[in-house]
């Protein structure tokens, strides 16, 4: 039962300590990148929220499996909330450090901007995975 | 392990080419304020890797041979880095490798008063009489050094080694994700740049009229000489 719980509050749980980590990693990036550009400061700023979706899905994903906490509704539950949060951790962390990289390379060359935020959409289409499916499979959970 | 983005980004850019950089992008002064975001150990650490990489433009100094070797293994010692022992060893190799060739063209000398550092430095004594060392093939930019040096092209075999030198610690920056390495990387091309443009001819010969002007104002040898000319005239 235990589980259970940790499987409904995961994904929020766990998408938002990887929110945490991925917006604080590409945000020092974009401070020092303030420091060595003269324009272009909104963008820097911008790109270092990418990582904070994941939190979002994650509560989304959260209110998909609240449901009433059983002994057969709890190991599904669990699965589910778990591996996805986990999904939504890993991947606002190292979508944050493609931004970082995405913001050192656009200081250098701001013609490669759009380019250089490639890798960060891909990793962001992994957690869309993650979130999609946990979402797709919750309706199979006993309620 | 710290990793250092606010640092790298903050950091201004440095062409893929040396001789592409005509002036530095940032003051010493400035770039040292930056680097006060380091950690203690890596400061620490920085400043041995600078000691090492870069004690040749300053050294003048009659202290052996010998003594500087010890010194510098001492130092080679407390660069934990596996990736940026390398770049130091390298500049160290390529300095060796330089030395024993001026070295061997003096009269008299003999392979075993030599001293060195790093991995061919034995194989440097062992083939002393042979024209690379019999080392060309192990050392791929030793050819060129060889015969820039035969030609006695000493600016160009400068420019040469720099460049080798820059190209590697680029690999190693690009390589390294926002870690110590790609800070102390760039700390050190920026280091060659500096030394590159102090030692530009036509610099040296503004600050050789800047600095001869200062001296003839200051010791009054201007006024002796224009008394001179008035007592002549």
């Amino acid at each position: 039962m235990a589980l259970g719980w940790a499987g409904l509050y995961g994904p929020m749980a766990l998408g938002a300590i990887g929110s945490m980590i991925g917006c604080s990693l590409a945000g020092q990036a974009a401070a020092g990148a303030l420091l060595e550009t003269e324009t272009g400061h909104g963008r820097y700023i911008g790109i270092s929220a990418m990582p904070s979706s994941q939190s979002i899905y994650g509560i989304v994903v959260m209110f998909a499996l609240n449901r009433e906490m059983t002994p057969e509704s709890a190991p599904g539950l669990a699965a589910i909330g778990l591996l996805c949060g986990l999904a939504l951790m890993f991947s606002a962390i190292y979508q944050g450090r493609s931004c970082a990289s995405a913001i050192n390379v656009s200081k250098i060359r701001p013609e490669i901007f759009g380019m250089s935020l490639a890798p960060a959409a891909i990793v962001e289409g992994f957690a869309v995975f993650a979130f999609i499916f946990a979402l797709v499979l919750s309706a199979g959970v006993p309620a | 392990m710290s990793a250092y983005y606010t640092l790298v980004t903050s950091l201004p850019w440095l062409p893929e080419k040396m001789q592409r950089c005509r002036d530095l992008p940032i003051s010493r002064i400035a770039l040292d304020r930056r680097l006060s975001l380091l950690a203690d150990e890596d400061k620490q650490r920085l400043q041995w890797a600078e000691a090492l990489y870069h004690r040749f433009a300053s050294r003048i100094s009659l202290q052996p041979d010998q003594d500087w070797v010890k010194e510098w293994q001492t130092l080679c010692l407390k660069i934990d880095s596996a990736p940026l022992h390398e770049c130091i060893l390298l500049r160290l190799e390529m300095q060796t490798l330089l030395a024993a060739l001026r070295y061997r063209q003096r009269d008299r000398t003999q392979a075993e008063h030599f001293r060195g550092i790093g991995r061919w430095t034995q194989r440097i004594q062992q083939h002393w009489q042979e024209p690379l060392f019999g080392l060309e093939g192990a050392i791929p930019y030793l050819e060129e050094m060889g015969k820039l040096f035969q030609q006695g092209l000493s600016g160009d075999l400068q420019t040469f080694m720099d460049d080798y030198l820059w190209q590697d610690l680029l690999r190693v920056e690009r390589s390294e994700h926002f870690t110590f390495e790609t800070v102390a990387c760039f700390v050190l091309r920026f280091g060659l740049a500096e030394q590159r443009l102090q030692s530009d001819a036509d610099a040296a010969l503004t600050y050789f009229a800047t600095l001869s002007d200062d001296l003839m104002q200051h010791s009054g040898i201007e006024r002796q000489l224009e008394q001179m000319f008035e007592d002549f005239s």
